[in-house]
């Protein structure tokens, strides 16, 4: 019993992808942080994962808010997997990528995000301050919860937010990670 | 509460291997990948309407099964028909072997299988046993049971 060839695989989840039939899709990307998983909803990236995440039981959960057609696609993946491998190994300062939050349930935790874009490629803030610029200057902790449930790191950079008695401070993929984007982000700003 | 029903691409990777061999029984080797994709295409549209995730592997059999007797059928008006095998009439009667396959429709899907790879592609014994994977006396015996169940659907 042979199982079905790779190409023969990526063949069918185009054709799925092309035709509409499915609710999500997803492929993997060498980076130096590691093997990224990277799921599309139909309008945009809607979750992007650290190996340890446990695949099986991330992509049910995609399931469970998007539907089940999910489908593994490289070549409709493409685009984004190229665009985070670039940006991840220094090779670009750009990242712009369509997100889809639609994983966010509340709307405060969509204003925290959405708070991000004020702080550029190169700087950090704290957990205070963002919280105070949406508005909601004593949810600090609040706001530290809402970052760490960010469906879409990196693109969505929540780890740009740092603690205000100094360090790094908590990561979804761990402060080694957030160090090094930071890092990566500061060399990218200097150049 | 229903089983959820899983990722799509959970199926895939269970079961892909054992529904081409399926697919490789039904309409040999050069056309088994095709006929999986088809039927996978087919699945994933059918998918959202399922009621619940439970039974899938047995619902994706059948499946492949319908578009394998699909294509099969396809096969067989097109060579009986090329050969001259057929009488004029019923080789200008495209619906002859459509009129077959709803025949058969009540029958179980191993029973569809092998009467539509004895009358339809008019395959040999020893052929349809290497298909079905048994020898080629099961194969003449499970026709022939085929055909019992089928006079038993007719009366």
């Amino acid at each position: 019993m042979r199982a079905p060839s790779p190409a023969f695989l990526e063949r069918l989840a185009t054709a799925a992808v092309d035709e509409q039939l499915v609710d999500a899709f997803f492929a993997h990307v060498e980076t130096p942080l590691g093997r990224l998983l990277v799921v599309h909803s139909t309008r945009g990236v809607c979750r992007i994962a650290f190996p340890e995440n446990g695949e099986d039981r991330l992509l049910a959960e995609i399931a469970a808010a998007f539907g089940p057609r999910i489908v593994a696609c490289e070549s409709a993946s493409r685009p984004t997997l190229d665009a985070l491998a670039a940006y991840l190994e220094g090779d670009s300062a750009q990242l712009q990528i369509s997100v889809d939050l639609a994983l966010v349930r509340s709307a405060f935790g969509r204003a925290v995000l959405a708070g991000l874009a004020r702080v550029p490629r190169g700087e950090v803030t704290t957990y205070g301050a963002l919280a105070a610029a949406i508005g909601h200057p004593r949810a600090a902790r609040a706001t530290g919860s809402a970052l760490g449930r960010n469906p879409v790191p990196i693109v969505v950079p929540c780890h740009r937010v740092v603690p205000g008695s100094g360090g790094v401070g908590h990561y979804g993929g761990g402060a080694e990670r957030k160090r090094h984007l930071l890092e990566l982000e500061r060399a990218g700003q200097a150049r | 509460m229903p089983e959820p029903l899983p990722p799509f691409w959970t199926l895939v990777e269970e079961h892909g291997a054992a529904l081409l061999d399926h697919a490789q029984r039904l309409v040999g080797p050069s056309d088994a990948a095709d006929v999986l994709g088809d039927a996978l295409l087919r699945a994933l549209r059918a998918y959202p309407g399922l009621a619940h995730g439970e039974h899938l592997r047995a619902w994706l059999y059948r499946i492949v099964t319908n578009v394998a007797l699909d294509q099969l059928a396809r096969d067989g008006r097109r060579e009986l028909t090329s050969s001259g095998a057929l009488p004029e009439a019923a080789a200008h009667d495209p619906g002859g072997v459509e009129a077959f396959t709803d025949l058969i429709a009540p029958l179980s899907d191993g029973a569809k299988a092998v009467l539509t790879l004895r009358y339809v592609a008019d395959l040999p014994y020893a052929e349809i046993a290497a298909r079905l994977g048994c020898s080629p006396p099961a194969a003449r015996q499970r026709a022939s049971t085929a055909i019992r169940s089928l006079r038993e659907t007719l009366t």
